[in-house]
């Protein structure tokens, strides 16, 4: 997906629910006792550094599982915690939210308000019960290809441990229905 | 003279002069029990003007609406007068058109600790003693339990929620022209009192809240189904302060925590 | 209608007789708190029967603040699926407040007068009706629960009701001390009493006593006719602005009151299923009337305050002949802003005579 507004953000998380088939057939493996489930975490990466790292990644083909989808944001700034809640309401298990190194901001302060605001939220999630690992932030350069293939290995492997996200999703909440 | 007394003859008196078209304050309800915000325009209704133990609304709440409309003068308690400060610096409204008449916090029962006006254009009455900064046993104890206690407890809780936007609505830091539940292209959050868009309705209000909550305890006394809302105000208060040395509402001077940053933050959490 | 004695040692087993047959829903009080709700029961202790008025009242069960009308599959042709079927039930415990304002909610919901789908083949076409609200509503027995110490802020005398009052009842429950009074008002409750003993006359007197010393407590009364003629000329008049001041346009009163009943209807979508769900809309909101365009007829708090006072006390008795109140008197008690519906009364009566 390419640079989005807000709106289209939401529309997008609405829209492209995290479902079974958005996962390409070959990879998608049956939920069963037997097997591991293959968690669906949605990053956000920011223009300038890490959508670069990843897409060096890809260049270098270099292997990491392929879990996330990626939403390019202009700045790790842009992203709202709503963007980080709505994508685990809608059906993803874990987000992953990355943006330049501190000092490194194609905007100067972007990230460092950034990171004010994701201590917040990191802080208020786990006050809620809101496994810490479901939410992973990050900075990833340009440069770090490699890292940001470790970064989603890493995250996937938490995520998997600690299964599919079941306090915020929509789909396992008890309707009232009288 | 009593402070309700000075209260009144000084709201008349401003009246009266044509220095304030308006007064902010508080008045007996008409079965007795709590009392109701009162405004006053004319000098003969300075005498509606009370303060008791059951003045515990936060009347800066009304501020925002009141803009563009005369000059207002302000009934401030401890409170109140904090979250003026807030709306101030979040340019809600325009310092020349506002008198602050800081009273000390009569609640019987406040929820701040903070009883006296931090900022006003003139004190009536005595100050009163403020209480020395205690710890949180309550939240503490709180968040002593598991993550997965905590989440039942706030989810059982916030599962009695009907959507009716109390706590919202009486808030003077939520003065948004479209609050994002209400946002609709696209919709951000469903209406219904479905737990997972109730649960996502506090948490985002939460967030909304970090470093701008002077912990008034308006939306939980608001909340016509008995929400205990300050067990997450304070926790989110807490955040602020803990990680940014900032208290809400006490000074023109200092920037919002969420606007600010210094390079030192803590980024423990980031990986 | 025979009235019938019901001792209060009883009540136990006469709930648990009820429940072999059909559901019993009672109040029940809510975890740590001292207030009220109505739910399930299945065992009878759980009954509360202490209380003033139950939070919210008992219109949540015939109108769900959230109800799913139907289910669908999208992509899938004719897959939608009506929503569950509602069983046959006994509500225990109504406030004839509460009762009284299902007498408007049928006006609203259920109109006699006209045939659902004149077009239609249909041969079971009966009275224009909400199928949800209708179904709910036929297949459900009101037992009430008589107030002898209304509240403060009760004024139901004032709104054409009363501390005994029958209206939209099936039986009546009187409390006398160690036993209830049960009076029957419909066919349907006399078949719940019909197993009770008969009530002797010095206990259907001493009801009468209670009834008219509860009423006794109660002052707050108004011409409503009258009002209903003034306001209908005072949409423009400035008392709006005066009155709507302290209101914070939240949606309280609206949603805990009997009678309001507005709805707005929503699809969501998940997964791979979506529903189509009717939810409660408050008039307080300032989406309950913006346009898709932007506009909004109804643009600031004032013009939302007086619309619901009109539609109350003008629009609905113009045409239904009963005012849209009930005097229970929640919003009284549960405006965050204090605001009390009987002063705004009586102001605008005084302001407009």
């Amino acid at each position: 997906m390419d640079s989005a507004s807000g709106s289209d953000i939401i529309a997008f998380l609405r829209r492209n629910r995290m479902a079974e088939s958005d996962i390409p057939s070959e990879q998608v493996r049956p939920r069963t006792a037997a097997a591991p489930f293959d968690p669906r975490i949605v990053a956000f990466l920011c223009n300038w550094c890490s959508y670069a790292g990843a897409d060096l990644a890809g260049i270098s083909r270099i292997q990491y599982p392929p879990s996330v989808r990626v939403i390019r944001v202009p700045c790790s700034g842009r992203v709202d915690p709503f963007h980080i809640l709505k994508a685990l309401q809608e059906g993803a298990d874990g987000v992953l939210v990355s943006g330049c190194h501190p000092g490194d901001c194609h905007y100067l302060t972007g990230n460092y308000v950034a990171r004010r605001r994701f201590a917040v939220l990191h802080d208020l999630l786990d006050f809620f019960g809101i496994e810490p690992g479901r939410v992973t932030f990050s900075w990833v350069s340009a440069a770090e290809g490699e890292r940001f293939a470790e970064l989603v290995r890493h995250t996937t492997e938490r995520v998997r441990a600690l299964g599919p996200m079941s306090r915020l999703a929509r789909n396992a909440t008890a309707r009232v229905v009288q | 003279m009593s402070t309700e007394a000075a209260l009144r003859d000084r709201c008349r008196a401003l009246l009266q002069s044509g220095e304030v078209a308006l007064v902010v304050g508080y008045r007996a309800a008409r079965t007795g029990g709590n009392c109701t915000p009162a405004f006053v325009t004319g000098p003969d209704q300075a005498e509606l003007l009370v303060l008791d133990k059951t003045c515990h609304h936060n009347l800066a709440a009304y501020l925002p609406g009141l803009r563009h409309k005369g000059r207002v003068a302000v009934v401030s308690t401890g409170p109140t007068s904090r979250s003026i400060v807030n709306l101030l610096k979040e340019n809600q409204f325009d310092r020349k058109d506002l008198h602050i008449i800081g009273v000390p916090d009569p609640s019987s029962a406040p929820a701040s600790n903070v009883r006296n006006a931090v900022l006003f254009d003139e004190f009536i009455g005595d100050k009163a003693d403020e209480p020395a900064p205690a710890p949180d046993q309550d939240l503490a104890a709180f968040e002593a339990k598991t993550p997965a206690e905590r989440w039942e407890i706030l989810f059982a809780d916030l599962s009695n929620c009907i959507r009716c936007y109390a706590c919202r609505q009486v808030c003077p830091n939520c003065y948004c022209p479209t609050c994002f539940v209400d946002a609709s292209r696209p919709q951000r959050v469903g209406r219904t009192p479905d737990r997972s868009d109730t649960i996502m309705f506090h948490v985002m209000r939460a967030m909304h809240m970090a470093g701008r909550c002077v912990e008034c305890g308006a939306c939980a006394r608001a909340c016509p189904m008995g929400i205990d809302l300050m067990v997450i105000n304070r926790k989110v208060a807490a955040i602020v302060r803990d990680r940014f040395g900032h208290v809400s509402g006490m000074s023109l001077d200092d920037p919002l925590p969420l606007t600010t940053f210094t390079p030192e933050d803590g980024q423990e959490f980031i990986e | 209608m025979t009235a019938r004695l019901l001792p209060k040692k009883d009540l136990p087993g006469f709930i648990a007789a009820l429940a072999k047959k059909q559901e019993v829903w009672a109040p029940v009080r809510i975890q740590s708190q001292e207030a009220a709700r109505f739910s399930r029961i299945d065992r009878p202790e759980d009954i509360c029967l202490d209380y003033l008025n139950t939070k919210l009242p008992v219109k949540e069960l015939f109108f769900p603040q959230r109800e799913v009308m139907f289910t669908f599959n999208p992509g899938e042709r004719s897959s939608a699926q009506a929503s569950a079927q509602v069983r046959e039930r006994v509500v225990l415990g109504v406030r004839p407040c509460d009762a009284a304002a299902l007498e408007l909610f049928d006006k609203v919901f259920v109109d006699e007068s006209k045939t659902a789908s004149p077009l239609a083949e249909s041969k079971t076409a009966g009275p224009l009706a909400d199928p949800y609200y209708k179904e709910r509503r036929d297949k459900t027995t009101l037992i009430g629960l008589a107030c002898n110490a209304p509240g403060q802020a009760c004024f139901c005398t004032a709104t054409d009701g009363g501390p005994h009052s029958t209206r939209g009842l099936d039986l009546l429950l009187i409390d006398l001390g160690d036993r209830f009074l049960a009076r029957p008002v419909t066919a349907k409750g006399e078949a719940l009493a019909k197993g009770l003993a008969r009530a002797k006359d010095k206990d259907i007197s001493l009801a009468d006593e209670l009834a008219e010393e509860a009423r006794a407590t109660m002052d707050f009364a108004i011409e409503l006719k009258q009002l209903q003629k003034s306001l209908d000329k005072a949409f423009d008049h400035e008392v709006w602005h005066r009155l709507s001041l302290p209101c914070v346009n939240c949606g309280v009163c609206t949603y805990v009151c009997p009678a309001c009943h507005c709805f707005d209807v929503t699809d969501e979508e998940y997964k791979d299923s979506g529903a189509r769900i009717r939810t409660w809309d408050s008039c307080q909101f300032s989406l309950f009337t913006r346009h898709a365009s932007g506009h909004n007829p109804r643009p600031d708090g004032m013009s939302r305050m007086r619309n619901r006072t009109l539609h109350k006390f003008c629009y609905f008795p113009k045409t239904q002949d009963k005012v849209l109140c009930v005097g229970c008197g929640r919003c009284i008690t549960e405006c965050p802003a204090g605001i009390d519906l009987r002063e705004t009364l009586e102001t605008l009566r005084d302001t407009l005579s």
